[in-house]
């Protein structure tokens, strides 16, 4: 009798066991289908479709973004009654809300209407077919495109489609505490290049007091972002289309000034949370930050700060600034409703009274042409320089936006280089290695012929 | 476990011998049903959750180390070992079995040692021992990330609490976010702080609890305090450092929410389970091969506990 029961227990374990390898099977990715995963041509034809009564609107609040993220969904809800925008916190940062949405692709469940996405995320999703094009619905809801700055706009291009819109966009802007460059008896302008700020360095960190005469962003933040200042001042760069470069003789040049700022010159550090809140609480007297730190450091500032373009190097004085920021995407995995629906918030939130609302919020730019900035100017005249360094810009480096975890490498690097002060030549040429890895790996594979 | 589940033999109605007292080989006694169908109430709940939570997972992603597999894609491709292959021919397996070691080793050991040290001070009959051990045991419960958040702030090199005492001293605060070696090392500090209160409270647990009579022999042969200590009072506790060696050692290759908050990019302190993190949601959406760097670390986690259990629990001595 003992024996009939063990056996039958077992039996039932059997059963139990294979029922929980088939749950197991359920789950996950299909491998029938074999190979690569591109955007299959999404069903998206928008005729007919009634918008679904409620989507959700995923963001990290960039530039500490939330109450005006608020008031322009309230402004929405009045123009759209029948539509309810639900602003969900999905993260505190870019790669947090990337997380979380990579996350839901993978569960297949709990997908937003509207998603943040950032620079480095967008081609990603393009390419694991979790964003739809929005041609379509920017025709069906006559989105003005053109009126859209170009640069910005373009940056979602690709394959012929539009995959995203410009959102909390922003460049990189340089910092200096006015009050630190008048007892140096220095200029009141930013430096025109890297050179002429190595003069005044010595200088400024005599008379100012503060630790620092510059400090580099936080590695941890986005350092493969600001640092392409640099290496396109001295002629190199990151990359150069799929080609890396970042062991270049120029790419190297760059670097070894921006370590000898910190190991020889003795007047620059590098922040280990966030340059901008360094920079407010007059650790430096100088850095460089997204401009969508502007208004949180002329709130906390304690004293007068100044802006400027970013300093130009030995081999280009000019369009030596990257853009970067947020854009807002349409998950591929929702109703068409919902997408719908998605559109037409999308369309709201970008137009020119929601952008300019934004930008006089944050700092980010207004991405409208025809965005009113006359009042925002009035209030805060150093948005001006942000808006006009955006004609001196420069497409980011395919190395940094393109190959999944690229921005992670470089801050490693960088924190050999800057912090370690580890060998340039050799540091560059290991993460050369690491990135030609990533793109042989998990993007040529991808990429259409 | 199958031994619980058959209807021990001698709840088995005693029958006598003899043609009448055959009864079908199959039968079950109302009494048998009855205890069969309160076992199944009462384990059911349990083995359902831990198949649906635990082996299924388990299951599936020892499925998913088998695949080059984008996370976020509907699809992937099924490439055998080669997950496993990339993972000891790359640079990455040293690097990332080395941190674990280090932070193991050191984190475990640290909060032992600390832990015993604790308790020997604490079981000494001095005024304000009961709030010295609420105190040492308060950072175990606090929540790891706060715990991480604080102590970020104390690090940090521009305007935290170290450097401000350093600064007063005349001396730069060393680079403890930047620096990949530091940062392995301010992680390391913060979680034997923070652990080092659990181990306390349990070795203190075991000094209390030894035989008294043995140790008033020992004073009578005239061994000191130390010597009793080491001859008698450290081999009496051996089944709490056995406990507390596998408890620890089995938290510190998991421990995740100190490393998340104080290094979110995991430079230098990527240690098996932060690196199975970074390459699936950090930024390299690696699915596949985080499944199978999490194989790995379960595979360690089962040798360590088997061989603990066969070969170290034969030293313990039992009082």
């Amino acid at each position: 009798m003992a024996l009939h029961l063990d056996r039958r227990h077992f039996l039932g374990l059997a059963g139990a066991t294979a029922s929980a390898a088939a749950l197991a099977a359920c789950g996950g990715p299909s491998t029938t289908g074999g190979g690569q995963a591109t955007s299959q041509a999404a069903d998206i034809d928008f005729s007919g479709v009634k918008p679904a009564a409620k989507i959700d609107f995923w963001s990290s609040h960039p530039g500490q973004s939330q109450d005006v993220e608020k008031s322009l969904i309230d402004k929405f809800h009045a123009q759209n009654p029948d539509i309810t925008v639900n602003l969900v916190t999905a993260g505190a940062n870019y790669e947090e809300i990337a997380q979380k949405f990579q996350t839901a692709q993978a569960a297949k469940s709990g997908l937003p209407g509207v998603v943040v996405l950032s620079d480095v995320w967008w081609f990603r999703y393009y390419t694991n077919g979790s964003i739809i094009p929005v041609d379509s619905l920017t025709k069906q809801l006559d989105m003005k495109m053109d009126d859209f700055q170009k640069s910005l706009v373009d940056d979602y291009k690709y394959d012929g489609k539009q995959w995203a819109l410009p959102y909390g966009r922003s460049t990189p802007l340089f910092y200096y505490n006015k009050d630190h460059f008048a007892a140096a008896g220095l200029p009141d302008r930013a430096p025109k290049t890297w050179d002429e700020f190595g003069e005044w360095a010595p200088k400024l960190k005599a008379s100012s007091g503060a630790q620092y005469a510059y400090i580099y962003p936080a590695l941890a933040g986005y350092a493969g972002w600001t640092l392409q200042n640099m290496l396109w001042g001295w002629g190199g760069g990151w990359s150069n289309e799929w080609d890396i470069t970042c062991d270049s003789t120029e790419s190297v040049a760059a670097l070894q000034w921006a370590q000898d700022s910190i190991y020889k010159d003795k007047w620059a550090g590098v922040s280990s949370k966030e340059a901008a809140d360094d920079f407010s609480a007059g650790l430096t007297s100088t850095t460089i930050s997204s401009t969508g730190s502007l208004l949180g450091i002329l709130k906390s500032a304690k004293f007068n700060v100044g802006v400027g373009f970013l300093p130009g190097g030995p081999k280009a004085q000019s369009n030596v600034c990257p853009t970067g920021g947020a854009g807002l995407g349409i998950p591929s995995g929702i109703t068409k409703e919902e997408q719908l629906a998605a559109g037409t918030f999308l369309k709201f939130i970008t137009q020119p009274e929601s952008t300019a609302e934004f930008s006089a919020a944050t700092g980010y730019m207004p991405t409208r042409k025809s965005a009113d900035m006359t009042a925002v100017l009035a209030k805060t005249p150093q948005i001006k320089t942000a808006m006009d360094q955006l004609a001196v810009t420069k497409v980011q480096d395919n190395a940094r936006v393109f190959l999944p975890g690229a921005d992670q490498e470089m801050a490693k690097a960088a924190a050999k280089i800057l912090t370690q002060q580890g060998d340039v030549k050799s540091s560059m040429t290991d993460l050369k290695s690491t990135l030609q890895g990533i793109y042989d790996r998990d993007v040529k594979p991808k990429l259409k012929a | 476990m199958t031994r619980q589940l058959a209807p021990h033999p001698s709840a088995k109605p005693k029958r006598p011998p003899g043609p009448a007292a055959k009864i079908p080989h199959r039968r079950w006694t109302a009494r048998n049903r009855r205890d069969f169908f309160v076992f199944l109430a009462m384990a059911l709940p349990n083995l359902v959750l831990i198949a649906v939570f635990t082996y299924r997972p388990l299951i599936s992603n020892m499925y998913y180390s088998t695949l080059d597999w984008t996370l976020g894609s509907p699809t992937a491709t099924v490439v055998g070992l080669a997950n496993y292959a990339t993972f000891f021919t790359s640079n990455d397996a040293p690097k990332v079995l080395g941190t674990t070691a280090v932070f193991t080793v050191v984190t475990v050991g640290g909060s032992m040692l600390l832990g015993l040290l604790v308790a020997v001070a604490l079981n000494g009959k001095i005024r304000g021992t009961t709030f010295a051990r609420s105190a040492v045991f308060a950072p175990y419960v606090l929540s790891g990330v706060g715990v991480g958040l604080v102590w970020l702030f104390i690090f940090d090199p521009g305007y935290g609490v170290l450097a401000w005492l350093l600064r007063g001293i005349g001396q730069q605060s060393p680079q403890w976010i930047n620096d990949p070696q530091l940062s392995l090392v301010m992680v390391i500090l913060v979680y034997v702080w923070k652990n080092l209160g659990y181990c306390a409270v349990v070795y203190l647990a075991g000094l209390q609890s030894l035989p008294k009579d043995v140790m008033e022999a020992a004073s009578l042969d005239g061994a000191n305090g130390f010597r009793r200590f080491l001859s008698i009072s450290l081999p009496l506790l051996s089944p709490t450092t056995f406990f507390l060696l596998i408890t620890t050692m089995l938290s510190s290759l998991q421990a995740f929410d100190l490393i998340r908050i104080m290094t979110p990019l995991g430079t230098g302190t990527s240690t098996l389970i932060y690196e199975a993190y970074l390459q699936a949601f950090g930024a390299y959406n690696r699915a596949g091969y985080s499944a199978a760097i999490s194989v790995v670390l379960f595979a360690i986690l089962l040798v360590i506990t088997v061989l603990q259990l066969r070969f170290v629990e034969r030293k313990v001595h039992y009082s």
